[in-house]
């Protein structure tokens, strides 16, 4: 569970619907993952607008978008989620881009190995927390000190 | 009616330019039943547990897992569909009966082969059927298929990028007329006036055999006596236009009259 009482979000995007029925049903089975799946990687996109993401997993082929661009996306809006790619295309090209371009955190072929797949999605969201807790710290620290230099400035001008 | 070995060879080419999108339209549905395999055998273990010393919630908690296992034997379903779907358009492509003379629904045999294409084709190119009733036609139907199948990869091929190929088929005076046009690259004239000399490919070397389109008119115009025509138009598309009799007897005595 999230420090914010919140189960970790997976997120699986694949124009294969059977996919999507498949991986969401051994979530559910083997974990209490929130799960979404999307045929359509731009209504992911939108959703990751609007919506927290742990993991985030895409299938590489899908009409209109990748799954490079839309983990790209995925990136953008939000940077601690870990993005994984499951491709039924063994392409050692798409893969050497995805790993360079959208900081990739696995990639798996189709077919996949359940056991597998749950242990990458796992520690996606362990990862994904770690990096969260981490700004939260930071952006913590900022506060404090721009709080502790409030307090200096002030001491300053009552002082001089 | 017996093969010859430059229509065996063009055709194994023409598969297995497709091969790795068969492969990659079989693996998926796999993956599916797989997992959802490893999923049911789970589910089951689970159910005899909750069985085996019944809690309160356990009823519930049992009945989700039988509505997960339901959903799951239903994609299974539909991914074994799939698969055999692709199985039964490469059959029709090996199946040693399909070089007999018999008559046959074309827009079922149409249906086969974009089965096939379709694994290539689904993420960049739109197919669009448009099927008229059509009687059962006199014909060698693996010679056919090779035909379509021939077309159809050129089509695809002719497209770079996105497009649409639209097939289209109708019955005009006793004879089967189908279509299939592209919003590919197209044919400049000097292209078009050798589209049918066997040898001549505008395909990068490896990729094109230069037989199909030489074949294909030898296979529609001397075997079925109809006819295999094109038009094309540089930078809009292509499109050919096959013309079969039904009926194998009546065209031959009209064509002997001609």
């Amino acid at each position: 569970m999230n420090q914010n009482g919140h189960e970790p979000s997976v997120m699986i995007v694949d124009d294969e619907e059977m996919v999507i029925t498949s991986i969401k049903a051994f979530l559910q089975l083997e974990t209490e993952y929130e799960v979404h799946g999307f045929t359509d990687p731009e209504c992911a996109a939108r959703f990751a607008g609007h919506h927290q993401i742990d993991v985030a997993v895409s299938d590489y082929l899908m009409p209109k978008m990748n799954g490079i661009q839309l983990l790209g996306r995925l990136k953008e809006l939000q940077p601690e989620a870990s993005r994984v790619l499951l491709t039924g295309h063994a392409d050692k090209q798409s893969a050497i881009q995805a790993i360079n371009q959208v900081a990739l955190f696995q990639y798996l072929e189709k077919p996949w190995d359940n056991a597998q797949l749950l242990l990458v999605i796992q520690s996606g969201a362990e990862r994904a927390r770690l990096f969260r807790d981490l700004r939260e710290k930071v952006d913590e620290l900022d506060a404090a000190h721009s709080s502790l230099k409030e307090v200096q400035k002030r001491l300053l001008q009552a002082f001089l | 009616m017996s093969h010859s070995p430059a229509l065996q060879l063009h055709q194994m080419a023409s598969i297995g330019r497709l091969l790795t999108g068969i492969v990659h339209e079989i693996n998926t549905p796999i993956g599916s039943i797989f997992s959802n395999n490893e999923v049911t055998l789970r589910s089951l273990a689970m159910l005899a547990e909750l069985l085996e010393d019944p809690k309160p919630g356990s009823l519930e908690k049992a009945q989700r897992i039988i509505k997960t296992c339901q959903n799951l034997a239903a994609v299974d379903q539909i991914a074994c569909e799939r698969i055999r779907s692709v199985i039964r358009g490469l059959k029709s492509f090996s199946r040693p009966d399909g070089s007999e003379f018999r008559r046959v629904d074309l827009n079922g045999q149409l249906r086969d082969t974009l089965k096939l294409t379709q694994a290539e084709f689904r993420r960049r190119i739109l197919v669009e059927t448009d099927f008229g009733e059509l009687p059962a036609v006199e014909c060698y139907p693996q010679m056919l298929n090779q035909v379509f199948l021939n077309l159809l990869v050129n089509a695809g091929q002719a497209i770079c990028g996105e497009g649409r190929i639209t097939v289209r088929t109708r019955l005009e005076a006793g004879e089967v007329h189908i279509s299939i046009a592209d919003t590919g690259c197209g044919m400049t004239p000097e292209q078009q006036a050798q589209a049918f000399t066997a040898g001549f490919s505008t395909k990068p070397l490896g990729e094109g055999t230069g037989l199909g389109l030489s074949i294909s008119r030898e296979i529609i115009e001397d075997t079925h006596g109809g006819s295999l025509d094109f038009e094309s138009e540089p930078g809009v598309g292509s499109t050919f236009h096959i013309r079969i009799p039904v009926r194998q007897g009546a065209a031959r005595c009209e064509s002997e009259r001609a």
